[in-house]
């Protein structure tokens, strides 16, 4: 945990003008109403290029307060550029503390994962969101897919499933699987795994999205429903691998590949680093957790 | 004695918009009654209105002035006035037309043609089938044919397949405009048993027959029409 | 097998372009099963109407109404998703272009499956199964189920909008110039098809066009328009058989004569 006493004074609290805080809050306010339903909003410079997941540093900026423990992860490492610098930013406008632990957040901003340790109740998920509009590919015109929204006219979304097991023999989307949002509205997940999409059904915590560069934000409330689409002869399933992973043996987590040497050999490691290591720390040990230190892939690095 | 169609007080003028608005009088004051198993056979010379007079019993051509009426599901129904759908209702199941040219899209095959209209009436394909097998048989229009589309057969065959189509299952009511024209003697005998075994069936007809012979085999009734001048 | 009750009714439709008129005072009723034929030269308002009729454009006057069961509603006065409901299941149109009613980068099986998905399936089997029966009825092998429709030809991709609209089992379908820009021995195949399938379906369809070979092979009753009016109506075969009126007239001649 980084406490810091007092934020950066050549700042307004948070970065955010006032004005600009109470309008996202307005516009928090109206998503969560309306689970799923994506709310335009007027998006602020950041000091961050767009992409770099601005509409979500908005969201995060317009509700965090001095009370709160924030935790920020990319692709569920609490340690990459991104995340420490996004971290950084925040302790430096606000001055609230920072931790990578799960349990002790109590605002998380993410980056295409959500943690593997069980949320609860009070805690807030803060998603990056590059493209906010799920039926985009298949229909490029904004008013086009804003009326297909409003009467809920879904056909065309379950093509593009259609089309894979027609092509492919099962759905090949790995990322991004779109959503049924309390039975209403179709969202797109971001692009977290289809792993991480039953951890947002009924989910604890309330979740809110942010897209800078496309100016919308939307929510799923806690304790909402939250379906992926599918067919009833070819039900939503999750990847799975065939080996746990490599450094804390875990077989129920969502696990990327790392190369580790330049002989390309490779393993496979937790993506969430902090669930990963607290399982270490419990004496948890996977099958190359010897051979990872000696290249030091275990998360000490220097 | 069944009534099976009533005609009265018909009038038929053209009147040709696009050459000067000539008015042609056709059709004055023409009368006619049709019991169930008679056959009246139209005559007069060529231009008097024979055609079009059965045109209008058919619905195809809309008289001036004049009704008629025919019987239909047990009532008798006016056609001149009836909305489309009662007519076409009419022409599926009561009325038919048998000109000398056979009128079908190009490519359907001569056995379908003459199926279609038993389907539409809800006959089983499979007795469809054997029954246009026979008719077609009997008109001698040889089993290589039934696969092909008639466009291509001559006139007296293309006539024999329109014969076909329409005493595979005839109506009650049957109306004849020269369907022997351009038939080879053996099939027009044909044809005329056809006519008459379905007459004394019950179907009631009004024919037009440019064969003198052939009139005076089948008509149990003649209605002579005389010219109308131009006015 | 005569229902008594129009499945549509039009009431004075009028559709303006600025000063220009698109269509004007139309007024006509349709009965369920019935093929209805608008014919009339180019820039008439054929198009116009039809794109009202189908709740694509309301009209500046008048009002359409479609009966649903026993009810009828005034489909330019109903919220539009009841009306977007209605379009999606009660009737369906086939494009002149059939460019503007498939999508050319889904193949052929998903273009038939999307209307399934509209209305609700979920069932990728049941729907691979109907759709498969849907190409063989529109004569296009099934083999091609996974090809995209830009590989076919003018007429397949013709076929395959009609299968598209026809799988949702509509009650109605509305068809703008369907043969048009097909060759002649492609159209009468597609007519023959159409004629099949409006009568082993029941269907109801306003077909419009200006072809009048088209329109008597295929239609009960004609709507003759000019300058965006019914000039003339009535049973096909009476219209083009014993025309009244001097358009109509030289309508018909010309075609005899071409
Ligand atoms: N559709 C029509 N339009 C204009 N004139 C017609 C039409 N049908 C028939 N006529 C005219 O009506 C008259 C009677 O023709 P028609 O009934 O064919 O006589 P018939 O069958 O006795 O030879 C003819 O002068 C013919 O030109
Ligand atoms: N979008 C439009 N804007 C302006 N005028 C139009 C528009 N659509 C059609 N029109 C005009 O309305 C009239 C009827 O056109 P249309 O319905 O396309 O006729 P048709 O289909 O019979 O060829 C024409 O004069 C046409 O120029
Ligand atoms: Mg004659
Ligand atoms: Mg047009
Ligand atoms: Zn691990």
């Amino acid at each position: 945990m980084t406490p810091a006493s007092q934020h950066d004074p050549d700042y307004n609290y948070a970065y955010l003008d006032e004005a600009t805080k109470r309008m996202l809050r307005r516009c928090l306010l109206k998503a969560i109403a309306i689970p799923g339903y994506q709310v335009p909003f007027a998006s602020r410079e950041m000091p961050l290029a767009r992409g770099w997941g601005t509409g979500g540093i908005q969201i995060t900026a317009a509700i965090i307060g001095p009370a709160d423990t924030l935790k920020v992860i990319d692709q569920g490492a609490d340690d990459t550029t991104n995340a420490v610098s996004i971290r950084h930013f925040f302790a430096r406008v606000t001055a609230v503390a920072t931790t990578e632990e799960t349990t002790k957040a109590s605002l998380i901003q993410t980056r295409h994962r959500i943690p593997e340790e069980p949320l609860r109740d009070g805690q807030i998920l803060v998603y990056q969101v590059p493209l906010p509009e799920p039926l985009r590919k298949l229909i490029p015109s904004e008013s086009e897919t804003r009326k297909i929204h409003a009467w809920a006219e879904y056909g065309p979304i379950y093509v593009r499933l259609y089309e894979d097991i027609a092509q492919y023999g099962h759905v090949t989307s790995t990322y991004s699987h779109p959503i049924l949002v309390n039975d209403r509205y179709i969202a797109s997940p971001t692009p977290i795994p289809k792993f991480d999409n039953p951890k947002m059904h009924m989910s604890p915590a309330l979740q809110l999205f942010g897209a800078g560069r496309e100016k919308r934000l939307y929510a799923i409330p806690p304790y909402t429903k939250v379906k992926s689409l599918d067919f009833e002869d070819y039900p939503f399933a999750l990847q799975r691998w065939d080996e746990p992973c490599a450094l804390c043996g875990s077989t129920s987590s969502y696990l990327d590949e790392v190369i580790i040497n330049d002989a390309n050999e490779r393993m496979f490691v937790c993506s969430d680093t902090h669930y990963c290591e607290t399982r270490r720390a419990e004496g948890h040990e996977g099958p190359q957790l010897a051979k990872a230190q000696s290249v030091r892939l275990t998360g000490c690095a220097p | 004695m069944i009534t099976m169609l009533e005609a009265c007080g018909l009038r038929k003028t053209f009147t040709l918009h696009n050459q000067n608005g000539v008015v042609l009088n056709v059709l004055d004051h023409v009368d006619l009654d049709l019991a169930a198993g008679e056959m009246v056979v139209l005559k007069g010379p060529s231009g008097a209105g024979k055609s079009t007079l059965l045109r209008i019993l058919y619905g195809n051509y809309k008289p001036v002035a004049g009704a008629v009426r025919l019987r239909h599901d047990g009532e008798m129904v006016d056609i001149v006035g009836a909305r489309t759908s009662r007519v076409l209702d009419i022409r599926r199941r009561t009325l038919s037309f048998v000109s000398q040219f056979l009128r079908v899209i190009p490519r359907v095959a001569t056995l379908d043609i003459v199926k279609d209209q038993m389907l539409t009436r809800g006959i089983g394909d499979a007795e469809a089938t054997e029954r246009a097998a026979a008719m077609l048989t009997r008109l001698n229009l040889p089993e290589q044919m039934w696969g092909l589309a008639p466009a291509t057969f001559s006139g007296g065959e293309q006539q024999r397949v329109n014969i076909a189509r329409s005493f595979v299952a005839p109506t009650p009511l049957l109306l004849l405009d020269e369907p022997t024209a351009s038939l080879d003697p053996v099939n027009r005998d044909v044809v005329v048993e056809l006519i008459e075994t379905t007459r004394k069936a019950g179907s009631a007809m009004v024919g037009i027959f440019h064969d003198d012979a052939v009139s005076s085999r089948i008509a149990t009734r003649v209605m002579q029409l005389s010219p109308r001048k131009a006015v | 097998m005569i229902e008594e009750a129009p499945l549509l009714r039009a009431q004075n439709v009028t559709r303006l372009y600025g000063g220009r008129v698109g269509c004007r005072d139309i007024s006509f009723s349709l009965w369920p099963g019935e093929v209805l034929g608008v014919v009339g030269e180019s820039g008439s308002g054929k198009t116009t109407l039809l794109r009202s009729l189908a709740g694509f454009e309301p009209p500046d006057e008048g009002a359409i109404h479609f009966r649903h069961g026993t009810e009828e509603h005034d489909i330019y006065a109903l919220d539009e998703a009841s009306r977007r409901a209605m379009m999606r299941t009660e009737w369906g149109m086939v494009h002149q272009n059939p460019r503007d009613g498939l999508r050319l980068d889904v193949s052929a099986g998903g273009n038939i499956g999307e209307s399934l998905m509209a209305r609700g399936d979920r069932h990728y089997g049941k729907m691979r199964a109907r759709i498969t029966d849907w190409l063989q009825r529109v004569e296009i092998d099934s083999s091609r189920i996974d090809d995209s429709p830009q590989s076919f030809s003018g007429g397949m991709q013709q076929r395959l909008q009609i299968a598209r609209v026809l799988v949702a089992e509509p009650r109605l379908v509305f068809m703008d110039e369907p043969t048009g820009g097909l060759d002649v021995s492609v159209q009468a195949r597609l007519l023959d098809l159409l004629r099949v399938l409006v009568r082993d379906l029941h269907l109801a369809a306003i077909i419009v066009t200006h072809d009048l070979a088209v329109a008597r092979l295929l239609t009960d009753r004609l709507i003759v328009m000019k300058d965006g009016h019914i000039i003339e109506e009535g049973l096909t075969d009476q219209i083009l058989d014993d025309p009244h009126h001097a358009y109509t007239q030289l309508l018909t001649s010309a075609v005899l004569s071409a």
